[in-house]
């Protein structure tokens, strides 16, 4: 399909630029300068980002014009799929940029070129720094397809890519064995999603007939996903919008880190930071929502989904940011924020508010990306390998002023500090909750508005509690390790970090502060001005969702809860860690409340005792069946033969030359008997009315002929072994009747009586085939002719039937061919060199007619003839 | 003389071999019966070219029997030869070595 859209070719080279960086520096980045490897890595970013700059202004230039504007690129069609029913569906490589995927490419290009320039500094000294470019690179041009890729199985490439990219770059330096098993984790957990994927791509496409996405969702407004699910589950028929989007869901789950699929990204940290940053924080892990978004027609039909959507994500938000709250490491308390505010989003796209969850995907990637890099920053300071304890830290604004006010803007916006980007976001997300309560008309709506209300707010007091906790315990205070004390100290004297990493940090920590004006809420609480919200007019043009309340009450509960679990974190965070050097939480909760969170409630635990191990156990249980059933079936069995069989056969080689030779004689002797009497069989050519008659021919043999076997033979011994004959009419010895298939040219001779016996049509024509008027036939000889009759029809002129037929000549029985021939018979004599003889004799059937002979019978037993 | 006379020279020509073959324990012994049985086939070969003449296939055939029996020879020689400085003996009952 081609959208009516202008062809803009620059969407494709926003992914060819990243792509080229990824071969370029893949294959040949080892033997180039590292400049050179910086330029093509960082360059072929900022040329992507630069292009998409340009796609995006003349996007908003068209969307002035039209409510739908859009860009698109038709690159070729990849392949065709036919739907049962006849239906060709072809599937496109083709390129969209709308409202959603403008916006979010331009998030992919730009924060991920910040984060390429970051990279500069945080690996250049890294040995394998261009295999890290050119993975990142890959990653990107991946994230493109996938946000820009107009129908599913495009996006579906771009899905699995970042999940390649993901896997490598967790395992980055794979010499260490955790490391690489993170990456493996993440790669298997993510697959379980996958799968989800694809069984919703194949529901999507066998009900509307398209993989792309503006079909898709023209489809689902059209109701054409309303009828149930052919199968039941659970006893009740859900909608195929529901099956369908559970599915995707699962993708979600797994690609977006929800329960319960959530256990692979706390390990991804394994990855180096930028990765963290790149991928776990501000991009790909943001795919799931995307998706949610790209289809939100489609996931807002189902309301059983959204609330199982809605329900997720408040459950993730609010578990991971109770295991972040006792953390101890630096990037682990901000993998499992990233989870926690992944639930926020879901929780938005959960309520239909899909602009809301998408804003906040888009502030997310600005403030966790900057507390990504900042963490790196600080782990950079410290030369700490792998992650930071942040009990081994403190005090850090003096030597790392830049990283430390970038860290604390990013804190403000995480937590919701007012005026801040994750403000005006989180505030979205819980009007959207609110706002479902408002709007409710069932029992399952209003307790999963309520659920989604207090559960996030809770979350979002853990999440302003823990974000601070890290901030106080990481630059207030005194740094712990400068006396070099305790347990593996870092470095005693950190320092600022290079520009091209200072840089990133500010650009992202002003976007941290800022980007949220973008998306102003409709309504002002208390004072309930309204107030131009870009961010919603913009996104309209391609997300559904629910209507924005304009009600103050309800407003105005949003903000307050926004604001009130804002402040209530921070004050505790200030209270318990400002200035302090030990976790004053431990005296506050029991002990073993705190040591289970800690312990990341056991989710892996639990996993492998329920999941895991089961499957580890039944594989091994497989493994040694294999190994000794199987196995000892197909391998050692057979070869226990073969071996035994060998054992009695080289008994026959005795070393007796003797034996051998006496073998060698019999079998001389067994030639020589075979030799002794001639061997012959004829074989019968017609040409006109000749016969040509043929045996095998034999050194030394002599032949003569008795070609109508009368006993008188026509030639005399001759060399030549054939003879040619002209059969006349008193030759003849009898009437050979032959069924055949007019067809197919299958012939086959049947037994004739006086008698009426079935004639077995079937067995040359397939019975499925035949026309019941042909079934039932009978067949018999009436003195020259043969006679045919229906089987079953009752007797009498009208209803059964007989036909005639005179010997020699051919009927035809519907499909079938019935047809008479002359039988002769031909005897040869052969005499070898040794004087001895044999005959052969043979019957033959003429093609042609003689005319039935007076004196034969007509009836022959019947044998196989030479035709 | 009909090809009967010269096919019955053959059989006890190739019954002579094979019994030497077979009776004796002499290799060298039996290298000459072997050399027997293939002068019985040249016998044949040159028999059936008399009663068959048109191209002379025999009388070809013959010429590469005895070819390949003089190379036979040849070879089976040297065999004996180094089998007998192994040995010290030329007794088939003694050639066991790569029996099963």
């Amino acid at each position: 399909m081609h959208l009516e859209a202008p062809q803009q070719i620059l969407l494709l080279l926003i992914i060819l630029f990243p792509l080229g960086g990824a071969i370029i520096n893949g294959l040949l980045g080892r033997y180039m300068a590292k400049g050179l490897v910086t330029l093509v890595g960082v360059g072929s970013v900022a040329v992507s980002f630069a292009l998409a700059v340009a796609s995006f202004v003349e996007l908003y230039g068209l969307s002035h014009d039209a409510e739908h504007a859009a860009l698109a690129y038709h690159f070729y069609e990849w392949f065709s799929l036919k739907l049962p029913g006849g239906t060709v569906v072809p599937v496109n490589v083709q390129f969209l940029m709308d409202s959603l995927s403008g916006v979010m490419t331009l998030v992919v290009t730009g924060v991920g070129g910040l984060i390429h320039l970051y990279s500069i500094g945080y690996m250049g000294e890294d040995e394998g720094y261009p295999r890290f470019m050119s993975f990142l690179n890959l990653f990107m041009a991946s994230m493109l397809i996938l946000v820009l890729g107009s129908s599913l199985p495009v996006m579906f490439v771009g899905w699995e890519g970042v999940g390649l990219c993901s896997y490598l770059l967790i395992g980055f330096w794979y010499e260490n064995r955790d490391y690489a098993a993170a990456g493996r984790k993440a790669f298997v957990v993510n697959r379980i999603g996958d799968f989800g994927v694809l069984i919703g791509m194949f529901i999507l496409v066998a009900v509307a007939g398209s993989f792309e996405f503006a079909e898709i969702n023209a489809a689902a407004v059209g109701g054409e996903f309303r009828p149930d699910f052919p199968i039941l589950l659970f006893g009740v028929a859900p909608s195929l919008a529901t099956v369908a989007c559970i599915f995707l869901f699962l993708g979600c789950t797994g690609k977006s880190a929800q329960i319960p699929l959530f256990i692979w990204l706390p390990d991804a940290m394994a990855g180096p930071t930028p990765v963290s940053a790149l991928i776990h924080a501000a991009t790909m892990v943001t795919a799931g929502v995307y998706l949610c978004c790209r289809l939100s027609p489609l996931f807002i039909t189902s309301e059983v989904v959204m609330s199982i959507i809605a329900v997720t994500g408040t459950l993730t938000a609010l578990l991971a940011a109770s295991i972040a709250v006792v953390q101890r490491e630096m990037k682990k308390i901000l993998a499992y924020s990233t989870v926690s505010q992944l639930g926020f989003m879901f929780a938005a796209v959960g309520v239909g508010f899909f602009a809301a969850g998408f804003f906040h995907v888009f502030t997310h990637a600005f403030f966790k990306a900057c507390l990504f890099l900042g963490a790196g920053s600080v782990m950079h300071a410290v030369h700490a390998h792998g992650d930071a304890d942040i009990f081994k830290l403190g005090g850090l604004r003096k030597q790392l002023p830049i990283t430390r006010w970038t860290f604390l803007a990013s804190c403000l916006a995480i937590a919701g500090f007012p005026l801040t980007s994750g403000f005006f976001s989180k505030d979205e997300i819980l009007l959207g909750a609110a706002a479902q309560i408002y709007r409710a008309d069932n029992w399952l709506t209003t307790s999963v508005g309520w659920f989604t209300l207090i559960g996030l707010t809770l979350a979002a007091v853990m999440t302003a509690f823990y974000m601070f906790r890290l901030y106080f315990l990481t630059f207030t205070g005194e740094y712990r390790s400068a006396d070099q004390s305790g347990d593996h100290p870092y470095d005693a004297h950190p320092h600022e970090s290079p520009p091209s990493m200072t840089i990133p940090l500010v650009v992202l920590g002003i976007g941290a502060l800022g980007v949220g004006f973008l998306g102003l809420p409709h309504v002002m609480p208390i004072t309930g001005t309204h107030l131009p919200s870009w961010w919603s007019h913009w996104m309209h043009a391609s997300v559904a969702g629910q209507p924005v309340p304009e009600e103050m009450g309800v407003v105005n509960l949003a903000s307050g809860l926004a604001f009130g679990a804002m402040a209530i974190g921070i004050s505790a965070a200030w209270l318990l860690y400002r200035n302090k050097s030990t976790d004053a939480l431990t005296n506050k909760i029991p002990a073993r409340l705190y040591q289970l969170a800690f312990d990341k409630w056991r989710v892996d635990e639990l996993y492998a005792a329920t999941i895991v191990n089961p499957i580890k156990n039944v594989a091994t249980a497989v493994g040694h069946a294999d190994m000794t059933f199987v196995d000892a079936l197909m391998t050692k069995w057979p070869s226990f033969k073969v071996r035994e069989t060998g054992r009695i056969l080289a008994r026959l080689q005795n070393g007796v030359v003797q034996m051998y030779g006496a073998v060698m004689v019999v079998g001389v002797v067994v030639v020589l008997a075979w030799f002794w009497t001639p061997h012959s069989r004829i074989e019968a050519a017609f040409e006109g009315t000749q016969v040509e008659l043929t045996t095998p021919a034999g050194l030394g043999y002599e032949y003569r002929w008795d070609a109508n076997s009368d006993g008188e033979f026509e030639t005399q011994w001759e060399r030549a072994p054939g003879t040619r004959f002209e059969y006349s009419h008193d030759d003849v010895r009898g009437v050979a009747v032959f069924l055949g298939n007019a067809a197919s040219g299958i012939e086959r001779r049947i037994e004739v009586t006086e008698e009426w016996s079935p004639l077995p049509i079937e067995s040359v024509i397939p019975e499925e085939s035949l026309p019941p008027r042909v079934m039932g036939f009978e067949v018999r000889v009436d003195g020259e002719e043969l006679l045919f009759r229906q089987a079953n029809a009752p007797v009498g002129p009208s209803g059964r039937q007989e036909i005639r037929l005179p010997m020699g000549r051919d009927g035809r029985l519907g499909p079938a061919r019935v047809f008479s021939r002359p039988l002769v018979e031909a005897t040869v004599e052969v005499r070898n060199t040794f004087g001895n003889m044999r005959r052969a004799t043979k019957e033959i059937a003429l093609p042609f007619p003689l005319g039935a002979p007076s004196h034969a019978s007509l009836i022959q037993p019947a044998r196989e003839v030479v035709r | 003389m009909g090809i009967g006379t010269y096919l019955a020279l053959a059989s006890v020509l190739f019954g002579i071999g094979a019994t030497g073959f077979l009776a004796r324990r002499n290799m060298l012994i039996q290298l000459m019966s072997i050399e027997l049985m293939l002068n019985s086939v040249n016998v044949v070969l040159l028999a059936f070219n008399r009663a068959y003449p048109a191209n002379h296939d025999g009388q070809v055939f013959a010429f590469f029997v005895i070819a390949v029996a003089a190379a036979e020879a040849a070879v089976g020689l040297a065999i004996l030869i180094a089998y007998y400085r192994i040995k010290k003996t030329l007794d088939t009952d003694d050639a066991t070595l790569l029996k099963y």
